[in-house]
């Protein structure tokens, strides 16, 4: 396949562990990666073909600022100044924007990869210099942010359908876009990928006695926490001992509220933010994981419990059906829906060893099929030149 | 029972109160024509004065230009009233605090030192954190208010948070029974907490005499921030069981907050977009015409301290189905000028809902008149005035 010059773009850098494993995914496949953004921490990849333009202070932005618009006035003249008047036409011709923008330009990718939509308004020019504009489809900014903000609908229809490539993290985001003027005929479903070599499967049967029931998500709304704790007062007025909690929730208000409230002080437990590695050796732990949300692409998180052998219970939201069959995998909740959740943890909690082995085998093959990482890697890279293609067609 | 002349009445708030805030301000005027002298203390950084009180703000100890200045005024202040910082500091001292942080909390508190005052009295239970021991201090007397959110919430990021406070001698304030007995729960005696309930202005909160045409569409609203406490998702949450049974309704959501995302996202979900109104903040007339026009009230709060939203919904002639939580059960009496539902428990809460839309106009009209009267003679900032006088009157 095509060798590919690809500058992704998520803000900041490093950015989540899902995109980090698709920039891996495409080094190693020998193509050319730039990542722009603001650094958060120090960061480097194993691989020489990744570049990295990221500032994280006044002496780094000034550095980049300079270095590049030299560089442009030097050897690129014309089409800085043809990036100026789009800049000027549309209200951007400022610092920041070129601090972000002249890194680009100079290297004049094939492909401009945009990770959060949000942002897609900034970035429409790349296509007035040949570069292919792709975006990722995740979660939020397509799921409930033009429902939220309005505003976004509006700007999402003036400019998707400039976009030449979509690439959706489940068939569910990619038709809800639609909505906003994406067409199918640009998209593709590229699931998220992991690396399932890396990842032990175990189908050891754990004690049931007392449930070690997880969740692992970070403290917002659309995660449907509200709706978990609700789920543990039933499971305590059934008598049901078990332990639940939640990583990567800390001092909210809100919940450390309902759990007093609820009188679940010594059930629940929220726990920081930890590593992917501990995250992992919880999973590993714990009964099963359950994923309360009320909004989702698909949830990494549960594609993990699914590859190492931990039951999960998941809410029906977004794409979330497009990885769990209900009872043959996991379990599959409505969205909103306490009751059932409780239901749904008591059933995952009797099933013999055989109809556990059977599930978790079932869920381990099912990520195997779906989310291998080198699949998602072909994915993207046969949207790029799809992409491409279509353009030029 | 004789009032002392000239007592003088320290108020601990959060903000100076601006016109919009009729609770403090009518406790204010009240006050102040019952011959007691206001003044006001704040930490805000708004240094807004009060039109009729004297108004005393906190140092402020963030860090920016002018942070100097403001240390230099605390260390003179606390020079100037050196009897009384000595006092605050030997208090802090015995109370187990470093010497440094005893010097910290004299400069903390160094506003309020140069003060006489018969009463030092903090509006919320969370500003009297820190200032434990500025009453005693100044040979004030210590009162302190409760009104939900510091006594339910704050207490469950910070469990220990008012140890201290309830080792002081401190007049409590309250505004239900309900949170008079978590303050017993604490171990504090009976004898110190007073209730005092909030009142609205019964002149202004009545219907026209003209009766409206009945809604052929059920029309519900609730008034208030958007705040996770008001429990307006799981609200949203039993509208939508009445969308399912095809019975029609709009529900009205007054106010805005950090919530509306969350909340317009419930709206869509649960495919409630035909169903439901944010109306944003409004002012206190059209709130009065928007409930004119209304069938019923919602209050189904998480939590709540007492809740003057609701009492002006019942004096509209609105009825009002609310939740369990803290204060709302003494607010609306169940059966009788109004419904209360068990908390977090959508089901029960559309079932309520659809119980008082069947019931008929002579059931209706019994509850909205009790309602009426009740709100009428018990919660009128006249009788508040008097409550307010006599709880300074030692």
């Amino acid at each position: 396949m095509r060798k590919f010059k690809i500058a992704i773009y998520c803000g900041e850098i490093p950015p989540p562990t899902f995109i980090d494993r698709l920039i891996n995914g495409l080094a190693e496949k020998g193509n050319k990666l730039i990542l722009v953004g603001k650094l958060t921490r120090k960061v480097s990849y194993k691989s020489n073909h990744v570049k990295i333009i990221g500032y994280s202070g006044k002496i780094s932005k000034t550095f980049i600022l300079l270095y590049y618009s030299v560089l442009l006035s030097l050897f690129q003249n014309k089409e800085k100044k043809k990036l100026k008047n789009w800049m000027e036409l549309n209200s951007k011709y400022n610092n920041i924007s070129k601090i972000r923008y002249y890194p680009i330009l100079y290297n004049r990718p094939d492909v401009f990869h945009l990770q959060w939509i949000k942002g897609i308004e900034d970035w429409v020019w790349v296509r007035e210099f040949d570069i292919k504009l792709i975006v990722s489809l995740r979660g939020a900014h397509i799921n409930y942010t033009p429902i939220c903000e309005p505003k976004y609908a509006e700007i999402y229809k003036r400019y998707f359908p400039l976009v030449d490539g979509f690439h959706g993290v489940s068939k569910a985001i990619m038709q809800e876009a639609t909505k906003y003027n994406s067409t199918l005929e640009k998209s593709k479903v590229v699931y998220s990928g992991l690396n399932t070599k890396k990842m032990s499967f175990n189908l050891t049967k754990k004690s049931v006695e007392h449930l070690q029931i997880l969740s692992v998500g970070r403290n917002h709304w659309k995660k449907g926490y509200r709706y978990a704790l609700d789920c543990m007062r039933i499971l305590k007025d059934r008598n049901v001992k078990f332990t639940y909690t939640i990583v990567g929730v800390d001092e909210d208000e809100e919940l450390l509220f309902q759990r007093k409230q609820l009188d679940l002080l010594k059930e629940v437990f929220f726990v920081p933010k930890l590593g992917f590695n501990d995250v992992i050796e919880k999973m590993k732990k714990a009964n099963m994981l359950l994923l309360p949300s009320l909004e989702e692409g698909i949830a990494n998180v549960v594609l993990e419990a699914m590859a190492i052998g931990t039951v999960v219970v998941s809410s029906d939201c977004g794409g979330m059906k497009e990885v769990i069959k209900h009872n043959e995998n996991g379990f599959l909740v409505p969205v909103r829906n306490s009751k059932d959740m409780a239901q749904a943890i008591l059933d995952a909690s009797q099933l013999s060893e055989s109809e556990s082995s059977k599930m978790l085998l079932s869920a381990r093959d099912q990520i195997e099929k779906q989310h291998y990482e080198k699949n998602m890697i072909h994915g993207i890279l046969t949207l790029y030149k799809h992409s491409y293609e279509f353009k030029n067609s | 029972m004789s009032l002392k002349t000239a007592s003088r009445i320290g108020l601990v708030l959060p903000n100076i109160p601006n016109y919009s805030e009729t609770f403090f301000n009518s406790k204010i005027k009240g006050l102040q024509e019952n011959g007691f002298e206001v003044i006001l203390f704040s930490n805000s950084k708004y240094r807004n004065v009060h039109p009729t009180c004297e108004t005393s703000f906190a140092p402020n100890f963030s860090k920016r230009f002018g942070l100097i200045f403001d240390i230099l005024f605390a260390i003179i202040n606390c020079l100037k009233n050196i009897k009384s910082t000595i006092k605050l500091f030997k208090l802090n001292r015995e109370d187990g605090l470093s010497c440094k942080n005893s010097i910290k909390n004299c400069l903390i508190n160094s506003h309020f030192l140069s003060h006489k005052l018969t009463w030092l009295h903090f509006g919320f239970g969370t500003m009297a954190l820190q200032s434990e021991n500025v009453a005693e201090a100044i040979g004030a007397k210590m009162a302190v208010s409760f009104r939900g959110f510091d006594l339910y919430i704050y207490p469950a990021k910070f469990p220990t948070c008012y140890n201290l406070l309830f080792s002081k001698k401190v007049k409590y304030h309250v505004l239900s029974n309900e949170m008079k007995n978590t303050l017993i729960d604490y171990r504090i005696s009976s004898d110190t907490i007073h209730i005092i309930t909030p009142a609205i202005n019964i002149d202004f909160f009545q219907p026209e005499a003209s009766a409206q045409e009945p809604n052929s569409v059920f029309q519900f609203v609730t008034v208030g921030r958007l705040h996770w406490k008001k429990g307006l998702e799981y609200t949203l949450e039993a509208f939508a069981i009445l969308k399912k049974q095809e019975i029609p309704f709009h529900f009205t959501i007054v106010g805005d907050g950090v919530e509306k995302e969350k909340l317009m996202f419930a709206v869509h979900q649960l495919n409630l977009e035909a169903n439901v109104t944010f109306a944003g903040k409004i002012p206190h007339n059209e709130v009065k015409n928007l409930l004119e026009k209304s069938d019923f009230y919602i209050q189904y709060s998480i939590q709540e301290g007492f809740c003057n939203a609701v009492l002006e919904a019942q004096a509209m002639g609105l009825l009002c189905i609310v939740s369990d939580a803290d204060g709302l059960s003494e607010n609306v009496l169940h059966n009788e000028t109004g419904w209360v539902v068990p908390k977090r428990n959508p089901t029960l809460l559309a079932q309520k809902m659809i119980e008082t839309i069947d019931l008929n106009d002579t059931e209706k009209s019994k509850i909205r008149e009790n309602a009426m009267e009740r709100v009428k003679s018990e919660f009128n900032l006249t009788k508040q005035e008097i409550e307010f006088k006599l709880f300074y009157t030692d």
